[in-house]
């Protein structure tokens, strides 16, 4: 399991939103008990959010705008769906270690932007407001992951590893000021991994962050 | 706590009315937000705009105390507006900055423009078919406005000439009129404001294509030699520190005001929506009390600033938490719909983008962290 989720993390890092959600459904898609049906088996809810490049044929599919430009559909999974399954659990430990790519892809990026950014004659990055938010960023990452390598199946601890993804996404989206708010900004696929986090877990329950 | 009387309270119910017509108009102007003809004659629009009119540009009786009272623009106090835009906001934020109206520029207008400037921007913009811009942001200047390098230059023969580019304005592509920021001169007293009615020659606008609040429509602007009359930049009958910077600073105290209201509104709007569609969630009843709690600062705030309209300490606080409220409870919204919520409540979907924006307008967090921290070590936090 480490390796599976260090690999998507980097594919998301290194590639983008919709190749590490490929290598992360790839990878849930192994499990003995989806074999064959695909990873969208596994779904919570009665949408899963695929890789367009990987959408089964004559499959009934919802698309979202921004979701198009990161290349990312929502394919329907008809009928009553599974609830509180292993399955489920790797696969909200999956789509974390993605979204953990994605805020140190935008993070690298957010960085460069405000060390050519200037306010006074002096880069963004030196504000010390700036450094501090970098700082608590990464410091995030690194407890996230170990939050998604070692927590156990509960649902409660799932859903608080993805409300926390939800805020330490947007922690880095706000880097950006009002670039990374155009929709052809690469800090789009912030918000559309929470989308996609969204179709994937079930946090009902967990609902516990307001 | 900030109590309201019974006139503040006939507002807060009239607005409400105009708020569900905004409600409904909500997704199909978060869809195409440049397909606008459908809801120009919307009575919520013909209230907004009326309102942010002074008397002598209305058409109509304005709604109860939403307009009258004091203020230059013939608006009421600051208490009084936030009062009824609160609602508006509750009913949705993207809908009401979508509305032709004074908006921005016409509180900066009021302020800095003699009769004449006043009377060419009111007639346009007062038969709701035109929009109205306010041109600060650059694409290398954002929060370090005071640096900006738009440039007025003279024309020779008593006017100026615009050159420059404005980045992230509302209705920058779809505005009839309004007011651009540029500099004369190297300091930031030379930073002036010329009102530009347009059709203009040597004007570009594109609009830019945004994740969410999509209503507002922001548009890049490329000025390439702008021709303003000599006779239209603001603020030249008063004394020169009162004429760019200033009156950019008093407008965006009234602002700040309207995103912490909109920041309010639409967590109050999440809130409700979960309550219907999912009662008995977990945290329902935090998600109200929060957004209770941010109403009544921003009431105060307002109130604070009708008082004493030079300290903005509280406003920024109430921005800053609000804000940060506003996002807070749309990841909680979003996960309490369940698995795939997001994609079957397309209005909350919608909300949990908008709410985004409110930490770029008008001072982002960061500044406005600024102004709170100066604020309170020059005791602000003890000045109630
Ligand atoms: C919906 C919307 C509507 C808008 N409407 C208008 C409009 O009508 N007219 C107009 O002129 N502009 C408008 N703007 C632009 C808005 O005013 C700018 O986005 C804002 O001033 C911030 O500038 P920026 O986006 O370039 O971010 P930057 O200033 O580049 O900020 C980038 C990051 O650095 C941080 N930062 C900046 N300076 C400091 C500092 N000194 N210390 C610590 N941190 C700092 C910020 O908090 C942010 O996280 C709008 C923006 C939005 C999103």
């Amino acid at each position: 399991m480490t390796t599976l989720l260090h690999r998507a993390e980097r594919t998301a890092r290194q590639e983008g939103l919709a190749a590490g959600l490929a290598a992360a459904l790839s990878a849930l898609s192994e499990r003995p008990a989806l074999s064959g049906r695909g990873a969208a088996a596994a779904a919570p809810g009665p949408w899963a959010a695929l890789p367009a490049r990987d959408m089964p044929p004559g499959a009934r599919v919802r698309t979202h705008p921004l979701a198009d430009r990161e290349e990312i559909v929502f394919v329907a999974c008809p009928g009553p769906r599974p609830a509180g399954t292993p399955e489920q659990a790797e696969a909200a430990r999956l789509i974390a270690a993605v979204r953990l790519g994605i805020v140190r892809r935008l993070l690298d990026e957010a960085v460069e932007h405000l060390s050519e950014r200037t306010a006074g004659d002096e880069p963004l990055i030196r504000k010390q407001l700036i450094t501090g938010a970098v700082a608590d960023i990464i410091a995030e990452v690194e407890l996230l992951r170990e939050h998604a390598l070692t927590g156990d199946d509960d649902p409660e601890a799932l859903a608080d590893l993805h409300n926390r993804l939800d805020d330490l996404g947007w922690q880095v989206a706000k880097l950006f000021g009002a670039s990374g708010y155009i929709a052809d900004h690469p800090a789009r696929a912030l918000y559309v991994s929470a989308l996609v986090a969204n179709v994937w877990t079930d946090r009902q329950q967990g609902g516990q962050a307001a | 706590m900030t109590e309201l009387d019974a006139r503040l309270r006939a507002v807060r119910d009239h607005a409400r009315e105009a708020a569900e017509d905004l409600r409904a108009r909500a997704l199909s102007i978060d869809a195409e937000p440049h397909a606008m003809e459908q809801h120009l004659d919307s009575p919520a629009f013909a209230m907004i705009r009326e309102s942010a009119l002074p008397e002598e540009y209305r058409s109509a009786s304005p709604a109860p105390a939403l307009a009258g009272g004091d203020d230059p623009a013939g608006r009421g106090s600051c208490l009084e507006s936030m009062v009824g835009v609160l609602e508006l906001f509750r009913g949705d934020v993207g809908a009401l900055l979508a509305c032709p109206s004074p908006a921005l520029a016409g509180v900066f207008v009021a302020l800095l423009g003699d009769e004449e400037q006043k009377k060419r921007f009111y007639e346009r913009v007062r038969t709701g078919r035109t929009w109205a811009f306010f041109a600060m942001t650059e694409p290398g200047r954002g929060s370090d406005a005071t640096a900006m390098e738009t440039r007025l230059e003279r024309d020779g023969q008593g006017g100026w000439l615009l050159h420059g580019t404005k980045r992230y304005i509302g209705n920058g592509a779809r505005g009839g009129i309004g007011v651009v920021f540029a500099r004369t001169g190297p300091s930031p007293l030379h930073i002036r404001a010329a009102l530009v009615e347009l059709p203009a020659s040597g004007w570009r606008a594109e609009p830019l294509d945004m994740v969410g609040l999509r209503g507002a429509a922001l548009s890049e602007i490329r000025l390439d030699g702008v021709p303003v009359p000599g006779g239209m930049l603001l603020g030249e009958h008063l004394p020169a520190t009162r004429r760019g910077i200033w009156g950019a600073v008093q407008t965006f105290n009234n602002m700040r005001m309207q995103v912490a209201a909109a920041a309010v509104g639409t967590a109050q709007a999440m809130a409700e929506y979960i309550a219907r569609h999912r009662p008995g969630t977990p945290g329902t009843r935090r998600a109200v009390a929060r957004a209770e709690a941010a109403r009544s600062l921003v009431y105060e705030a307002a109130a604070r600033i009708d008082r004493n309209p030079d300290r903005g300490y509280l406003s920024s606080a109430a921005k800053l938490g609000a804000t940060r409220m506003a996002v807070e409870t749309a990841h909680w919204a979003a996960a309490a719909l369940g698995p795939a919520g997001l994609l079957d409540h397309p209005l909350l979907e919608k909300w949990t983008r908008d709410v985004c924006a409110f930490e770029f307008m008008d001072g982002t967090g960061n500044i406005q962290r600024l102004h709170v921290a100066r604020g309170y070590q020059s005791g602000d936090a003890d000045g109630r």
